[in-house]
């Protein structure tokens, strides 16, 4: 395999529902290992565009490629390619009827057709990586938002997917559960995981992100690393909201300050 | 012997014999069924323990027990019940009666579902601003929930009006009856005179609760919202 | 003392009359059983099918199934099952009027050790009351389904799992959970409702307390006695399916 060609591949990918233009030509590659941290004001189609990457969403235009295999061709399986782009979601989305353990479990086994004992083990390895293993009988319900989010995590990790799909991992939780989610994405990116990270938390794009991609009406605005961001958009409207960003949640999370000074 | 009616004779015999019958039972069941509904649901959700004990066990008698069986014991197992009309009307009493007391059970559930939805808080500001139980109720709680309700009225009005068809087994004329006497004399028109009776129903169920659906679909999405 | 013998209370109301017909009035409990329970299932397998075809069907599908649902639900159980039960009649007497039936001889009947377990009324009933169950059933169902977030649905289908085992894996096994304690209606509903399998000549409980009433003159009596029983029928049913939902609740929600 070619150690340059990207794992995900976005081009010029459009959407709408009825006259709402959502996403207006979007492009951008994801290496091998890399961390992009799409961000940009609310209604901008940041999560559509995660939905048109697994297709979840079909995009009306465009084109997604999974290691050079195009997304939505006639004989690429769709559940294939989607059993290898890992998803989480902003609301968690576990099943409700599952315990944590089977919940992780049950991609391995049904999607990918592992026997019941390797999916098991697979999903309990899944949850020690997220340190949740303490809680595998657990059902959803009876978990906090955060124990929830880590095993939505699991359960994308135990597919070994080429890449995943972060929706707002962090929106939907109190504050005080944040910071452990975050701590399990930091280490997932350090060890190398390649994702693709929908973030309005800007300590872990600055710890973390290789580069990060604003998106506001369906377009990408600006694009570059941490430093070129936070030293200074080009953009007015970057600018902006990155101010925005920085009343409403403060200059830098405490969590995060640890985290960044590792 | 007299020649088959044709289809629209039929129809119009339905009309003309049938759904008068059918419509007055439908209406009278549901009225006494609301009046008994609406106490046993204040009993249940405002009444003393013996109170809620007593309408409990009113709700799940009635829904325990075929409507036809309560048909019967009226008509035919007390018919004497009914002394203030004569004999002849005594059938219709009967299923009058049965009609209502079920709804009642059923209808009580339906109103006792609104007033809990209604929610504690419109309680409490009516009564901080001075309002009476009785006012509370009247100008709060009741309006808000047969709003509510509407829907299961809706449904419950379906119910009722089906079921008046049992009406047919003690000798009352109502839309099942009138083609049964057609079918008894020609029974070749067996499924056509059926087909009618379906249709001549489902023209009195289906707008009905096809409007107050619609209704409750937007309810239950604002308040998903 | 037996509860016939001279002095017991029974003697007393005289009701020991009727004594002579309890074993029809069993036999005739055990056929509403029986129609019950088939028809439940019936309805249930039938309900399943139509609430996902009204639900994942498609236009054209979910229409004809809405269609179905709706004139069912919109019109008289005694009217279907007259239809269902006349219809090989009528179709004999359209095709052939003189000669011997065409469609099918109605006077079929399959007994095993002696007792009618199927007629051309018992499979009428047993099909109007399913068929109508089904409608009903459906509607359950359909809630129960459209209760599960969207969410569960997005989450199997990112996993890879196709629309088929996103509706097997994730979404029945959480409906038929949350449909039970409405679904516990219907269940309730359809023994009240086998009492229409009388007017086409089946010998359910109803038919045959109809019998021992022509026999015995005990009307009220006997109609009381028949009350109670459909009532402890149908406690028992409610009071068991309750037990179920209990057991079978997610824990946490």
């Amino acid at each position: 395999m070619n150690k340059m060609e990207p794992v995900l591949r976005v081009r010029d990918v459009w959407k709408s529902y009825g006259d709402l233009e959502v996403l207006k030509g979007i492009s951008f590659d994801v290496m091998e290992s890399e961390v992009k941290v799409v961000f940009g004001p609310s209604g901008s189609g940041k999560s559509t565009l995660l939905r048109c990457i697994n297709y979840l969403d079909p995009p009306d235009r465009g084109d997604v490629f999974l290691r050079g295999v195009r997304l939505g061709e006639k004989d690429t399986d769709i559940n294939e390619m989607r059993a290898r782009i890992g998803m989480v979601f902003q609301h968690f989305n576990l099943f409700a009827h599952l315990r944590a353990i089977d919940n992780v479990a049950i991609g391995p086994e049904k999607v990918l057709g592992l026997s019941k004992e390797d999916a098991r083990q697979r999903a309990m390895a899944a949850l020690e990586h997220v340190k949740m293993a303490d809680w595998a009988d657990h059902y959803p319900a009876q978990l906090s938002g955060g124990q929830q989010q880590r095993v939505g995590i699991a359960r994308a990790l135990a597919m070994e997917p080429d890449v995943i799909l972060f929706d707002e991992p962090t929106s939907a939780l109190d504050p005080e559960l944040i910071g452990e989610v975050l701590q399990v994405m930091l280490d997932l990116a350090k060890e190398g995981t390649t994702m693709v990270v929908v973030t309005h938390e800007m300590g872990f794009a600055r710890a973390v992100a290789n580069e990060m991609i604003f998106i506001d009406g369906g377009v990408v605005v600006e694009r570059g690393t941490p430093e070129h961001f936070f030293r200074g958009a080009d953009s007015e409207r970057v600018r902006q909201f990155l101010h925005k960003l920085e009343e409403l949640y403060g200059k830098e999370r405490e969590e995060l300050r640890d985290v960044d000074g590792e | 012997m007299q020649e088959a009616p044709d289809l629209m004779t039929i129809v119009m015999l339905i009309i003309v014999n049938g759904v008068p019958a059918t419509l007055q039972l439908t209406f009278f069941g549901l009225a006494a069924g609301f009046a008994i509904g609406l106490v046993l649901a204040l009993m249940r959700v405002y009444g003393t323990k013996e109170m809620q004990w007593f309408a409990t066990g009113y709700e799940n008698t009635l829904r325990g027990i075929p409507l036809l069986v309560f048909i019967y014991i009226f008509v035919f197992g007390v018919p004497w019940v009914f002394w203030f009309v004569d004999a002849v009307s005594r059938p219709l009493f009967g299923v009058f009666f049965a009609l209502g007391i079920r709804s009642g059970a059923y209808q009580s559930q339906i109103i006792r579902g609104a007033i809990l939805s209604v929610g504690e808080g419109q309680v409490m500001a009516a009564r901080a601003l001075g309002m009476t139980a009785f006012q509370t109720q009247l100008y709060i709680v009741l309006p808000q929930a047969f709003k509510i309700a509407l829907p299961s009225f809706a449904n419950e009005y379906a119910v009722v009006i089906k079921d008046t068809s049992f009406a047919y087994s003690v000798g009352i004329f109502e839309i099942l009856k009138v083609s049964r006497s057609v079918t008894a004399a020609w029974p070749a028109l067996w499924v056509p005179s059926m087909l009618i009776v379906t249709v001549t129903y489902f023209v009195f169920t289906y707008p009905v609760t096809r409007y107050f659906g619609k209704k409750r679909k937007i309810h239950v999405s604002a308040r998903g919202g | 003392m037996s509860v016939w013998s001279q002095g017991s209370p029974v003697v007393a109301l005289g009701l020991e009359k009727l004594g002579d017909w309890a074993d029809e009035l069993l036999a005739g409990l055990a056929m509403t059983l029986y129609l019950y329970f088939v028809a439940l299932t019936i309805g249930f397998l039938l309900g399943v099918g139509l609430a996902l075809g009204r639900q994942y069907g498609g236009p054209v599908l979910s229409r004809i199934v809405t269609g179905y649902i709706e004139v069912v639900r919109g019109t008289p159980l005694l009217a279907q099952i007259f239809l269902i039960y006349v219809f090989p009649y009528s179709l004999n007497a359209w095709l052939t009027p003189d000669g011997p039936p065409f469609f099918m001889d109605i006077r079929w009947a399959i007994e095993i050790g002696g007792i009618r377990v199927l007629s051309h009324p018992i499979l009428s009933s047993i099909l109007a009351l399913g068929l109508n169950s089904a409608a009903y059933q459906a509607e359950y169902i359909r809630g129960a389904i459209a209760s599960i977030g969207e969410g569960q649905m997005l989450a199997a289908r990112a996993l890879g799992l196709s629309q088929m085992e996103g509706i097997r894996h994730v979404i029945l096994p959480q409906a038929f959970r949350r449909m039970i304690p409405s679904w516990s209606n219907e269940a309730s509903y359809l023994p009240k409702y086998t009492v229409v399998a009388t007017f086409i000549t089946v010998e359910d409980f109803f038919g045959m307390a109809k019998r021992a009433i022509a026999a015995t003159f005990l009307s009220l009596e006997t109609w009381l006695i028949v009350a109670a029983v459909y009532l402890v029928l149908i406690t028992v049913i409610s009071r068991v399916l309750e037990r179920v939902y209990q057991k079978t609740k997610i824990p946490g929600l």
